[in-house]
């Protein structure tokens, strides 16, 4: 399997170690990030191949951070999975350009699926 | 007897004492008491009764002859009557007076006295003839209205106080409630408005009374919501309830009002006024709004360390060796269970508080029925091995609607029906499609419902009595569930034998643009 990279962005460190620990066996790069404000460097330099997005996030709201990457014709195509807890959060995804919506707290089994899709 | 000539008897003197005699016989004819006294003599005493003095006094000829007139007052000695009469005779003219009498056995009578004096050439006074007639009985019905008049007096009296007290009662109930009250005429003048409604709109009376709503305080009341509601909504529907009205007023700001409103139709003075209480539910909305979003943001804080925590229960489950313990294996899935259960209680309460305040948001598109169930039993089915779910029939249908929220009722549905049939393996969820509707049942065969709680399951934090120790919960999914349905202009049901199983169905319509599914 090529070594795909998945950028995460939460404001949660502790979902952050989660998802990281979680996802480690399954072969995937992972680059855990707090701070929404940088990922537009991330991306610019890691070259993601998907990105698990948190919604509430402060300063910068993953929506927001949607809204840029949809705007611009190297990110436009990128997956963006949204990760909420929030009971509008997949409206406010999907009306940002999300290509999948997952609640919280998710299914393990949900969450490999859908990254599984969007990299295969 | 040279006077006596004078009257219209024609006597002759040889028949005076036969005419004399006829003429006494006539006075005592009469059923008036007749007296003549001589006021010639000292303290002009009585020198003739005819019989019916006799019979009103009771007193008998020899005892009234040479008595002054006075005997008959016995002690009552102070009356008004007394001094006219006395005047009268020493004036030596007539005069008429009701004076109280008594007779010979103590009894009162009322006497109407007329006397009359009798003057001889010189003018003197030599006679006065007294008539009496007992007007007891006249005098009695005379007091018996007079009373009966005061009696009436008194109680339309108290009657007045009464209303009046009434009236100051219910009007400072109207002063106190902290609601705006108007009454308007037909035409929608106001004719009173009470204190609250004038604090709430900063106006006073004078400037709002008799005043045209519309035209109240600059036309700030000229809101096209307040028009429709009392021409053509109150003319047809009386009284309106909870009718909700928002306006920016120049002063006070943006309001949100809730009226009531009321025709009079009783006959009378009142007809076809209007009462219009007016609700501010401004703060009342903010208030309700804030709480929301403290909800909201505390179940999304809550269900943060939750995911963390149920995705290293995943991670766990998946790393656990094969050759590990039975035990260490159950409690793993107990501990998944577990969060699970707190999950869908933060859940619940975040959607029990906006169902109250009415805030439930929901975000309509276009899905596919069938694919929504099958999805969401296949998930259930994945965490529930002891049952097996068993999916029938399909209606073809693209419906519009809250996906997410029908989700949730086809979650809650099948999770009860094997929640409480913990001894039997088999729960059927059906589909079908009925005239406009479509249809979905969840049937297990598990404890059932007695008839007595089929009427209450849907109802908030209803929990039957016999369940709450093996199945502890809040008591809100199915009425969550019911608010989502009728959330979508749908029913939901359950039939039920007690011991036998319970049938959840539910309708939704297929609106005109509902699509079927290809």
């Amino acid at each position: 399997m090529p070594n795909k990279k998945i950028l995460i962005c939460d404001d949660d460190e502790g979902i952050l170690d989660m998802l990281e620990l979680i996802l480690e066996d399954t072969g995937y790069t992972i680059i855990p990030e707090k701070n929404s404000l940088n990922i537009k460097h991330l991306i610019e330099d890691q070259l993601p191949d998907l990105i698990l997005l948190d919604l509430w996030m402060p300063v910068l709201s993953g929506d927001q951070v949607l809204r840029t990457l949809r705007k611009n014709p190297e990110t436009m195509h990128l997956p963006v999975i949204v990760i909420s807890a929030s009971r509008e959060g997949k409206q406010i995804a999907a009306e940002a350009g999300a290509s999948a919506f997952i609640s919280k707290p998710f299914d393990f089994d949900e969450l490999i699926g859908t990254i599984k899709h969007y990299l295969n | 007897m040279d006077k006596i000539q004078y009257g219209k008897f024609n006597f002759s003197k040889e028949n005076w004492e036969k005419d004399f005699g006829l003429l006494s016989k006539a006075l005592d004819a009469s059923i008036s008491g007749i007296i003549i006294t001589d006021n010639t003599q000292p303290d002009n005493p009585i020198i003739y009764c005819n019989q019916a003095f006799e019979k009103i006094s009771g007193y008998q000829r020899h005892e009234i002859i040479g008595h002054n007139c006075r005997f008959l007052q016995k002690d009552d000695r102070g009356q008004q009557a007394r001094s006219i009469l006395k005047n009268a005779v020493e004036k030596g003219i007539e005069c008429t007076v009701d004076i109280r009498n008594y007779r010979k056995n103590g009894d009162l009578f009322w006497n109407e006295l007329y006397m009359s004096p009798i003057k001889d050439e010189a003018g003197n006074v030599t006679h006065f003839i007294g008539v009496q007639n007992d007007v007891s009985a006249r005098k009695k019905a005379e007091q018996d209205l007079r009373q009966q008049q005061d009696q009436m007096e008194r109680v339309i009296q108290e009657r007045t106080l009464e209303l009046r007290d009434n009236e100051a009662f219910l009007s400072s109930i109207i002063q106190t409630v902290r609601e705006s009250l108007l009454v308007l005429d037909p035409k929608f003048f106001v004719v009173s408005a009470n204190t609250h409604f004038l604090k709430t709109f900063k106006v006073n009376a004078e400037e709002t009374v008799g005043k045209h709503l519309y035209d109240l305080g600059n036309h700030q009341w000229d809101i096209p919501q307040l028009k429709e509601l009392l021409i053509s909504i109150l003319p047809t529907n009386n009284p309106v309830e909870d009718f909700e009205v928002e306006h920016d007023f120049p002063h006070i700001g943006r309001k949100l009002m809730l009226l009531n409103a009321y025709r009079v139709e009783l006959e009378g003075q009142y007809k076809d006024q209007i009462l219009l209480a007016i609700e501010d539910i401004t703060d009342r909305r903010e208030i309700e709004r804030r709480k929301d979003d403290f909800l909201s943001i505390a179940s999304h804080e809550l269900k943060t360390p939750l995911t963390t925590i149920k995705g290293y229960i995943q991670a766990l489950e998946r790393m656990a060796p094969k050759e590990s313990s039975d035990k260490f294996k159950t409690i793993l899935g107990k501990t998944a269970v577990y969060v699970e259960r707190l999950n869908t209680l933060i859940a619940e309460l975040l959607d029990v508080s906006r169902i109250q305040t009415g805030n439930i948001e929901l975000h309509k598109a276009p899905f596919d029925f069938d694919k929504m169930v099958v999805d969401s039993v296949e998930a259930i089915q994945s965490a529930a091995q002891q049952h097996t779910i068993i999916v029938k029939g399909e209606s073809g249908v693209r419906l519009w609607g809250d996906e997410s929220h029908i989700i949730q009722v086809v979650n809650n549905l099948v999770s009860n029906a094997i929640k409480y049939a913990p001894d039997s393996n088999e729960v059927l969820v059906y589909i079908s499609r009925i005239s406009d509707y479509v249809k979905l049942s969840v049937t297990d065969y598990g404890m059932g419902i007695s008839q007595e709680d089929q009427k209450k399951v849907f109802e908030r934090f209803f929990r039957a009595g016999d369940i709450q120790q093996r199945f502890p919960g809040m008591g809100i999914g199915l009425y969550i569930c019911d608010q989502i349905i009728k959330n979508h202009e749908g029913t939901l049901w359950v039939e039920s034998e007690k011991g036998k199983g319970s049938t959840f169905s539910f309708t939704l319509p297929i609106k005109e643009g509902d699509l079927d599914a290809e």
